[in-house]
């Protein structure tokens, strides 16, 4: 993903010195990092290259910012992640979801998971991702963000920190709430089931 | 708790083996296009900054002025009895003098 030959440290130099083709070449280099938090964060309704623009654009505002304690990378990581944050809590609704609401394959899946021990198959795993998205998207914004880090992503409680400028302590238990909130809408997707 | 954590667990697990979307290279003229805005936008000099905080000031001032009239509110509605019973010091002066 990164290109190792890619001298940034001069790039961003010209960039400060408002180089237009620097600009341009930190932003392809930069795209493959911003375009997978975006589609991994992405609101519904916004395209992901209006998100991307954002911050990008956010990203040269605030360049003088940038002292080089962190690698520049994790710092426009944190941009896009907090930019998607904000996207999602400008979307307020949160839609509820029913058993009759959920794909053939969702409900299926569902199913599995809720009522044997077996793993869900390896073709079901786009359904199983659908149906996570669905259940999180359920939960508020930041109760979303730090159960997609953890459970999808697989990222450290640091990392999180790292990422999204909450103290670690936060971080436990925004997830510890999350989970619980993820609990109960497993409960009452179960309970609706039956009756 | 445990029983439901082993459910979402496995639903987790098999969500991460879907398929991402690899095309992760910038669509034509992205770049460009976000470059040449960027670089066109002139740096946020004082006066941004300025406006940046100017609301915020806005939003205090009023806050402050609100609390300043809420803990003040006797001293500006004063009741009738007080004023009746302030003493006119002109029509005193002309009393005394008469």
């Amino acid at each position: 993903m990164v290109d190792e030959a890619f001298d940034l440290p001069a790039c961003l130099e010209r960039v400060r010195q408002r180089d237009q083709v620097a600009a341009r070449e930190l932003v392809e280099h930069l795209y493959p990092l911003v375009i997978r938090i975006v589609r991994s964060h992405l609101p519904r309704r916004v395209a992901e290259e209006d998100l991307a623009q954002e911050i990008f654009l956010k990203m040269f505002t605030r360049l003088d910012q940038y002292k080089g304690a962190v690698a520049f990378s994790h710092w426009v990581s944190r941009i896009a992640v907090t930019t998607c944050i904000d996207q999602l809590r400008a979307q307020k609704r949160r839609p509820e979801y029913r058993w009759a609401d959920l794909s053939e394959k969702e409900a299926e899946v569902l199913d599995l998971v809720l009522t044997s021990e077996g793993e869900v198959a390896a073709n079901d795993a786009l359904a199983a991702r659908e149906l996570v998205y669905k259940l999180l998207g359920q939960l508020k914004v930041e109760d979303r963000l730090v159960i997609r880090l953890l459970d999808l992503e697989q990222r450290s409680v640091a990392e999180i920190s790292e990422l999204t400028g909450w103290n670690p302590s936060l971080v436990k238990v925004r997830a510890f709430r999350a989970r619980g909130k993820l609990k109960k809408l497993f409960q009452e997707l179960e309970r609706k089931e039956r009756s | 708790m445990k029983d439901y954590d082993s459910r979402w667990q496995r639903l987790a697990a098999a969500a991460r083996q879907a398929p991402v979307a690899d095309d992760v290279a910038a669509p034509f003229g992205f770049a460009t296009r976000v470059a040449a805005r960027a670089m066109n936008e002139s740096p946020p000099g004082a006066l941004a900054i300025f406006g940046r905080f100017s609301v915020r000031a806005l939003y205090l001032a009023c806050l402050l002025t609100l609390t300043g009239v809420a803990a003040n509110y006797l001293a500006f509605a004063g009741t009738p009895d007080d004023e009746q019973n302030l003493v006119d010091p002109v029509s005193e002066v002309f009393t005394n003098a008469l």
